[in-house]
Parts: C-alpha cells; structure tokens; sequence
C-alpha cells in the first residue's frame, strides 16, 4: 500500500508539472494525454527523471517525493535484515497475501477449468481426428490438449467423442510345451475419442494438425480425415485446375514412359520362350521348348 | 537353397537356420513376383491362343519352390517357433506370453472378464 501511495504521489506531481510546462510548451500537449495513463510509465520517470529535476522544479512537490523515498528505503532495509530469521514465516505471510489479492494469469487460469470451445457457425465437419492409446489418462490428456489449441486457432470443436474400445484378446497356454489345460489371458484395450472441427480454414486445420503433430504425446497416435469443400460448379473449377497441373507437370510428363535401353520389342511368344524361363531341369520343360 | 542365400547374413535379431531358410525364401518370392504373375495371367487370359497359356502353365510349374508365396511361413522373431506365431507381435505363444509379463508389450495386460 505504502509502494502504490507513493506511486500515486509522483504521478500526481507529475502531472502538475507537466501541466505547468505545458503552459509554456504547447508542442507537448499532444504527447502527455499518451503518456500520462500508464501507471508504470509514471513510476519508471520516478526513478529516472526525477533526481536532475528536482532542484529546478517547486518546493512542496520535491519535497513530498523524497519524503516518500526516505520513507521506503530503511524500512526496505530492515526487513531485508530481519529476513533471515523469519524466513519461513515470512513466505508463509506472503503467500497468503498473495492468495487473497493476487491471481494466476488468465492463459494459466484457463488450464484448471474447462477448454473453452468456439461456437460453430455452420456446423459444417472439415476434419475428423482421432486420437488411438491404451492409457485413459494419456489419450484424455492430449485430447484436451487439442481442443484447447483449437480453440485459440479459433477453430469451432466438437468432442472428445469416446469411440468404442477395441479390445484385442488372446489366450495362450502357460507353459512352452503342452499342457494345455492351463491357459492364460492377455487383452489390449485401445481407447479412441473422436475431436471434429466444424467450418474452419483448411489451412488453420492443417496449421492445428501440424502443431498436435509437433507436441505429439508420448503413447497416443493420431488420425485425421479432411474435406475440402468446392463450389457448386464443379466442371468449370475441374477445367481451371486441369490447365493448372498440365501446365505444372508439363516438366514430368517430358520425362514420363520407358526407357529408350529397356526397351523389348519381343512378342508375348519371344518373351516366354527366354532362356531363364525355358531352361529348367524338369522333366516337362522339354514339352515348354516344343 | 544355397543358391539363393545370400553370400553374407543379412538378417538380425534372433537367428537360426529355419529363420534363414525362410527369409531366403521370402527374398526369391519378392524378386520373382512379377515374373509369377505374369505366367498367372497368361493362363488365366482365355483370349489368348492356347498353346501360350499352355506353355506359360508348363513355365510356372517349373519356376522353383522358392519362388512360391505358399513357401513362407510365419516364425517367432525372438525364438524362431513356427507354431502358434500371434501376428500382431510377430511371437511365439510362449514367447508373447512371457514378454507380456515382462510388460514389454505396449498395452498388453492380463485379461479377467
């Protein structure tokens, strides 16, 4: 309290001044309006301004200014002291102090309550992903994660949809030869959630995708299905973009066919009569040659 | 066959000669599996003059044994069985077994419903 009043004092003398000079100076007029809001701006020219401007400015205002330092630095001075021996206590306090007034950042806030989810506007599917792990915390995990990411994408998210397990079952027997009276049961439960994301850009889709892609987690694969969306003139957009990729594989295409060495004029009948398919020791490859 | 070995061991992991034996067999069939199925089609192209798709049967039949897919068989990359090999993990039963216990096999566990 006693930090933010002097704060408050040097701003407010501050603003006295420059309103003082600005009698003198209309050129800065438009400069102090920017300014003179941020609080932290004020308290920064406190700590750099003031000391050479102090001996040319007014009596009173200086003096306020200095008493407020005077008042802060010994007793800054003997809590760093004291500190030492109530160390532990003094967290403890300050922790509690920080616990009633002071507060996590929103991004970190945002971490313990539920993803936030934009709303979508057409409700149109673009991507199915799937999410595939035989751990519940993992798969739950990262499928939070998606859908928290596609959220500051500012994609629209449906799910986690819980697909059915696949469950996997073998049953072996105990021992390595035999006895096959006793048996024993193995089982691989895969567990699926299914994220769709509604009306968004394929290109932010794909931004997203790469980025799950990038944090992948350790023991979940991913599966994506994407649609592309067309206009309803489908043969005039297939024309354009024919001419695109001729023109684009004009280079390939140039290269494209069999290789002028390679090449074997034989007939079907030539080709089978080859020596290394003709030549063989059995007894019927006599009847072959015929 | 020893024509169709490779001159040096090409193969990891748990080694045997059963297990050699079958990847020879498993390289000859990838290198002639286009010659195969030419012959197949041959034979079963019924436009074609009989006497080619007779020869093309004579020809398969004398391609070599190897070079058959039916030749391969499935065995247990850690132990070489070819009995009761799971697919998935490409083991013997007692092979999967004991690497499950040792839960070296992501996600298996033992099963009671």
């Amino acid at each position: 309290m006693l930090l933010i009043s002097s704060v408050f004092d040097v701003s407010r003398t501050l603003i006295k001044r420059r309103l003082m000079s600005l009698l003198s100076c209309p050129r800065l007029l438009s400069r102090v309006g920017q300014r003179l809001q941020p609080l932290v701006w004020s308290r920064r020219s406190s700590s750099s301004l003031w000391p050479d401007e102090t001996d040319s400015s007014s009596d009173d205002l200086p003096r306020a200014s200095s008493l407020t330092k005077d008042n802060q630095n010994p007793s800054q001075i003997t809590q760093l002291t004291e500190s030492p021996k109530l160390q532990a206590k003094d967290w403890m306090q300050r922790l509690d102090g920080l616990s009633g007034k002071a507060r996590l950042p929103r991004s970190v806030q945002a971490v313990y309550l539920r993803p936030l989810r934009r709303k979508a506007e057409y409700g149109l599917p673009v991507c199915d992903l799937q999410l595939r792990s035989y751990n519940v915390r993992n798969v739950e995990f990262f499928a939070d994660f998606a859908v928290r990411a596609a959220y500051y994408l500012g994609l629209p998210v449906s799910g986690p949809v819980p697909l059915p397990r696949i469950v996997e079952r073998w049953t072996v027997p105990r021992s390595n030869f035999v006895h096959k009276k006793s048996q024993e049961n193995f089982e691989r439960i895969t567990l699926r959630r299914l994220i769709q994301i509604k009306d968004g850009n394929p290109q932010t889709v794909q931004a997203w995708l790469a980025f799950l892609r990038k944090y992948a987690f350790h023991g979940v694969g991913m599966k994506a299905n994407m649609w592309e969306y067309e206009s309803l003139d489908v043969p005039k957009n297939l024309d354009r973009a024919g001419l695109e990729t001729e023109k684009s594989l004009e280079g390939l295409l140039s290269q494209f066919g069999q290789r002028q060495d390679t090449r074997i004029n034989d007939s079907l009948a030539d080709l089978l009569n080859k020596d290394h398919l003709v030549t063989t020791k059995s007894p019927l490859a006599e009847v072959g040659k015929r | 066959m020893s024509m169709f070995r490779a001159k040096k061991l090409d193969l990891g992991g748990f080694i045997n000669g059963k297990i050699i034996r079958d990847h020879t067999k498993r390289r000859v069939f990838e290198a002639n599996e286009v010659e195969r199925q030419a012959l197949r089609y041959v034979i079963r192209n019924t436009t074609l003059p009989a006497r080619a798709r007779a020869q093309a049967q004579l020809q398969l039949a004398a391609m070599h044994a190897y070079t058959r897919p039916t030749q391969i068989k499935n065995r247990c990359v850690a132990g070489g069985v070819a009995r009761s090999v799971i697919r998935d993990f490409r083991l013997g039963r007692y092979q999967f077994r004991e690497q499950a216990l040792a839960g070296e096999l992501p996600g298996v566990r033992k099963a009671s419903w």
